[in-house]
C-alpha cells in the first residue's frame, strides 16, 4: 500500500512538473511581485455601483449612509467620484479624486459640501485622515482593492488559509517615516489571495506601533469576468468603531461620460 | 417677563430635542431614500433658538422643515422641487407682517400670519439637450471659493435677517433662472439668464438686526425731517434681467474660472436730496437698484499640506454714502477692485486652519466717503473632528482691519444619531457701534440647535 502510494506520487510528480514548480515558485513569490499582481488584476475600465456605508460606534450606535460611486480609468489615471444619496441630511455631499500613476505626483481631490453649495479642493496630503467619518482612510478609498507599490517596502512572510482560500502573508513597511505619517500606518499586514491576487484581510498598526484596524474583504464573486468584493469591513481597534462597505448593484462597463469626473459634476449631483 | 420668554424657548427646544431624537431613532428605513424608484422624497427639520446675552431675552426659537422632492425621469433628467415651512416663536426677525418689497411677485413667501410662512425655496428641471447641461427653474446659483465673503457669489441675493449668522445656503435666496452648462475647449461654460427680480432682503427697523451703521444706512443730523420714498424696483422682465457667465477648466492641477455678471446690485443705493424749508430741512431718501458689471475670477490648488484658494473682482459701479454736503446725491459712484486670499492647512489629522485675507479698493473715492478707499478684513477658522467626525468643534473670527469690529463664533456640534445632528456656540460681535460687525455689538447670542433628516 505505502508502495503505491509512492508510486502515485512519484508519477503525479513526474507528470505535473510545471504546476509543482509554478507553486514552488508562488511560495517564493516576492512581496513586491504579489503588490504588482494585485495592481495587474482586471477591475474594469468603468465601475459603477451603490455602495451602503454602515458605521458604529463603541455604543453599538449605528449611522447609514447610501451612496452611489463610479470610477473610470483615463489610460492609467484613475477617476473616482461617490455621491451621497442619504441621509437627506448629508444628501448631496460628493467626492472626487483623480489618482495619478506618476509617484512623484499628488493626487487631486474635490469635496462637494450642500451646506455651504460649494466644491472645496482638499489637499492630497489628507490621504491618511479617514474619510467622511469611516474607519478607511482617503488612500484605502482611492485605492479600493489594489494597493500603493512605492509607497511601502514590501516582504512575504508565508501562506495561510483565509475562508478556506490560499493565501500569501505579506508585510507592508511605509518607505519612510514620513511616508509612514502621511498614510498613517507604520506596518500593514495583508492576507492576499493566491488565485484571484485580491487582499482577503488586513491588518494596520499606527504610527507608534499600536495595532490599529483590521481590514476583511467579504464575498467575492465574478461579475462580467472581474473578481468583485461586495463587503468591506473595518474595525477600528483603537476606537472601537467599524465600518462595513456593502456593494450593491455592480456594473462594468457601462457608457460613463468624461465630464462625469469634473468639478462641476460634483456640483450637479447625481 | 424677558426670562419667562427665555426659559420657554429653551424648554420647548429642550422638548423638541427629546422628541425629535426618539423620532429619529424610529424613523423606519422605508422612509429612507430609495433608489430603485424614480421618485426620490426626503426632507430635513431643523430648529434653533438663540438667547440674546446682552438684551436678556430669547432672541429666536425657529423651526424650518424642508420637504424635497425629485423624480427622476431618465438618466439625463430629472425635477426638484424644495419647499420651506418656517416658523419663529418670537418674532423679533422679522416683525410684523413683511413687506416683501425686494421680492419679485412670483418669489414671494406665503405668510400664515406674522411668525410663519411658506416658501418655494426651489423647482427646477435639470436635462440634457445638444450636449448641455440646462437647469431651468428656481435655483441657488453659487459662485467663488471664499468662505463667508462674499465676491463672486453674488448670482443670488441674501436673506440679512440674521445679518451674516444665518448659513448661506438658508440665507441664500433662490432665483427663477435659466442656466446652460456647455462643454468647450475642456472646461465648462455656465451661461445664465435671470429675469427674477428679487433683490437682498433686509430687515426692518426695529428687527434684531436692523442696520444702523453708518456705513450702510444715512445718518440724519438732529432736527433734519427724512423723508423715505418707496424702493424703486426694476420692473422690465426683459431688459431688467440679469445675466452671467463663468468659464470653468482644471489646467495643470489648477481649478479655474472667470466670471462676468451684468447684474443690478442687491443693495439698493439710497440717493438723496436735501430740502431746505422755512420749518427746517428735510432730507428724501430715494432708494433705487443699480446696475453694475461685475468681471472676476477664482482659482485653487492644493500644495501638500496647504490648499490656496482665491477670488478677484473689479465692479464697475459701486455706489458709497458720503457725508460731503455739497455733494448732490449723497453717495459717490466708483469702480472697485477686491480680492480674497485662502489659505487652509490640514497638516495635523482631522484639523483645518483657514485664514484669509480680504481687501477692496474703491478706484474713484470722493470727499466725506464713509468707508476707507481701501478696506481690509481677515478671517480665521480653525476646526477639528473627534470620534469620527460625529463630534465637530470650530472657532471662526471675522475681523475688519479698519473699524477695529469683528465677530467670534465658537461653535460644537454632535451627531447623535444616524439623521440627527445637534448645536451649541456662540455669536460674539465686538466693537465700534459704527462699524459693520459692532453695531450688532449688543446681539451676542447664545445658539442651541438640531437638524434631522426624515
Amino acid at each position: 500500500m505505502r508502495s503505491h502510494m509512492q508510486n502515485l506520487i512519484m508519477a503525479l510528480f513526474l507528470l505535473s512538473p510545471l504546476a509543482v514548480s509554478d507553486v514552488a515558485a508562488e511560495s517564493l513569490l516576492a512581496g513586491e511581485e504579489i503588490a504588482r499582481r494585485i495592481n495587474a488584476r482586471n477591475e474594469g475600465e468603468v465601475v459603477s455601483r451603490f455602495i451602503t456605508m454602515a458605521m458604529t460606534d463603541r455604543s453599538g450606535t449605528e449611522r447609514v449612509r447610501e451612496t452611489k460611486s463610479i470610477r473610470k480609468y483615463f489610460g492609467k489615471e484613475k477617476r473616482t467620484i461617490i455621491f451621497y444619496l442619504s441621509p437627506s441630511n448629508i444628501k448631496d455631499t460628493a467626492f472626487l479624486t483623480y489618482d495619478y500613476p506618476e509617484a512623484d505626483r499628488d493626487d487631486d481631490q474635490w469635496l462637494y459640501l450642500p451646506a455651504a453649495r460649494k466644491v472645496r479642493r482638499i489637499s492630497a496630503s489628507d490621504r491618511g485622515d479617514y474619510f467622511l467619518g469611516t474607519d478607511f482612510t482617503y488612500e484605502d478609498i482611492r485605492k479600493e482593492t489594489k494597493v500603493g507599490i512605492e509607497d511601502y517596502s514590501w516582504k512575504t512572510l508565508g501562506e495561510e488559509t483565509i475562508d478556506g482560500h490560499r493565501c500569501f502573508l505579506v508585510e507592508e513597511i511605509p518607505v519612510t517615516d514620513k511616508m509612514a505619517k502621511e498614510l498613517g500606518y507604520s506596518k500593514v499586514q495583508s492576507w492576499i489571495d493566491a488565485e484571484i491576487w485580491m487582499v482577503r484581510q488586513a491588518k494596520y498598526w499606527d504610527v507608534a506601533a499600536n495595532p490599529l484596524k483590521t481590514l476583511q474583504v467579504r464575498e467575492i464573486t465574478l461579475i462580467q469576468d472581474i473578481w468583485t468584493a461586495h463587503q468591506l469591513s473595518v474595525e477600528n481597534h483603537k476606537t472601537g468603531h467599524k465600518t462595513v462597505f456593502t456593494f450593491k448593484d455592480v456594473t462594468y462597463g457601462q457608457s460613463v461620460k468624461d465630464e462625469m469626473f469634473t468639478e462641476d459634476a460634483l456640483r450637479r449631483g447625481y | 417677563m424677558a426670562r419667562s420668554y427665555t426659559a420657554c424657548g429653551i424648554l420647548a427646544l429642550a422638548g423638541w430635542l427629546i422628541a425629535a431624537s426618539a423620532l429619529a431613532e424610529s424613523t423606519p428605513d422605508e422612509t429612507k431614500s430609495s433608489q430603485s424608484s424614480n421618485h426620490r422624497f426626503s426632507a430635513v427639520l431643523e430648529s434653533e433658538a438663540a438667547y440674546g446675552m446682552a438684551r436678556d431675552r430669547a432672541d429666536k426659537l425657529e423651526m424650518l422643515l424642508e420637504p424635497q422632492w425629485e423624480y427622476r425621469w431618465s438618466d439625463d433628467t430629472r425635477i426638484t422641487g424644495i419647499a420651506r415651512l418656517y416658523t419663529e416663536g418670537f418674532d423679533h426677525l422679522e416683525p410684523g407682517r413683511l413687506s416683501q418689497g425686494e421680492v419679485a411677485p412670483n418669489s414671494r413667501r406665503l405668510q400664515l400670519g406674522d411668525r410663519t410662512d411658506i416658501e418655494l425655496r426651489e423647482f427646477y428641471m435639470r436635462t440634457r439637450l445638444w450636449g448641455m447641461h440646462l437647469t431651468l427653474g428656481k435655483q441657488q446659483v453659487v459662485w467663488g471659493k471664499a468662505d463667508g465673503l462674499k465676491l463672486l457669489d453674488v448670482v443670488n441675493p441674501q436673506n440679512f435677517r440674521e445679518f451674516i449668522l444665518d448659513n448661506f445656503d438658508d440665507s441664500r435666496i433662490p432665483l427663477w433662472t435659466v442656466n446652460a452648462e456647455v462643454p468647450v475647449g475642456g472646461g465648462n461654460l455656465q451661461l445664465l439668464w435671470i429675469p427674477d427680480r428679487t433683490y437682498h432682503r433686509l430687515p426692518q427697523a426695529g428687527a434684531t438686526f436692523a442696520f444702523s451703521s453708518p456705513l450702510i444706512v444715512p445718518q440724519a443730523p438732529p432736527g433734519v425731517t427724512v423723508n423715505l420714498r418707496p424702493l424703486e424696483r426694476p420692473h422690465n422682465i426683459m431688459m431688467d434681467s440679469d445675466v452671467g457667465m463663468r468659464f470653468s477648466k482644471f489646467w495643470h492641477g489648477w481649478d479655474l474660472t472667470v466670471n462676468y455678471l451684468y447684474h443690478f446690485a442687491d443693495f439698493p443705493v439710497l440717493f438723496q436730496s436735501v430740502l431746505l424749508t422755512p420749518s427746517g430741512a428735510t432730507v428724501t431718501v430715494n432708494p433705487r437698484y443699480e446696475r453694475n458689471h461685475l468681471i472676476g475670477g477664482s482659482l485653487s490648488n492644493a500644495f501638500g499640506n496647504l490648499t490656496v484658494r482665491g477670488e478677484a473682482i473689479y465692479n464697475t459701479d459701486q455706489f458709497v454714502l458720503t457725508t460731503n454736503r455739497r455733494d448732490g446725491d449723497g453717495v459717490i459712484k466708483s469702480g472697485e477692485m477686491a480680492y480674497v486670499l485662502g489659505l487652509d492647512w490640514s497638516g495635523i489629522q482631522d484639523t483645518m486652519l483657514s485664514v484669509q485675507l480680504f481687501q477692496s479698493w474703491l478706484l474713484h473715492p470722493g470727499d466725506g466717503m464713509v468707508r476707507d478707499p481701501l478696506d481690509t478684513m481677515t478671517t480665521v477658522l480653525l476646526r477639528r473632528h473627534f470620534l469620527n467626525e460625529t463630534l465637530e468643534t470650530e472657532v471662526i473670527w471675522l475681523q475688519s482691519v479698519n473699524q477695529g469690529d469683528g465677530l467670534v463664533r465658537p461653535k460644537v456640534s454632535y451627531e447623535l444619531r444616524d439623521n440627527l445632528k445637534i448645536w451649541t456656540g456662540f455669536d460674539l460681535f465686538y466693537g465700534d457701534r459704527k462699524g459693520l460687525f459692532g453695531q450688532f455689538d449688543r446681539n451676542d447670542r447664545l445658539v442651541i440647535g438640531m437638524e434631522m433628516g426624515l
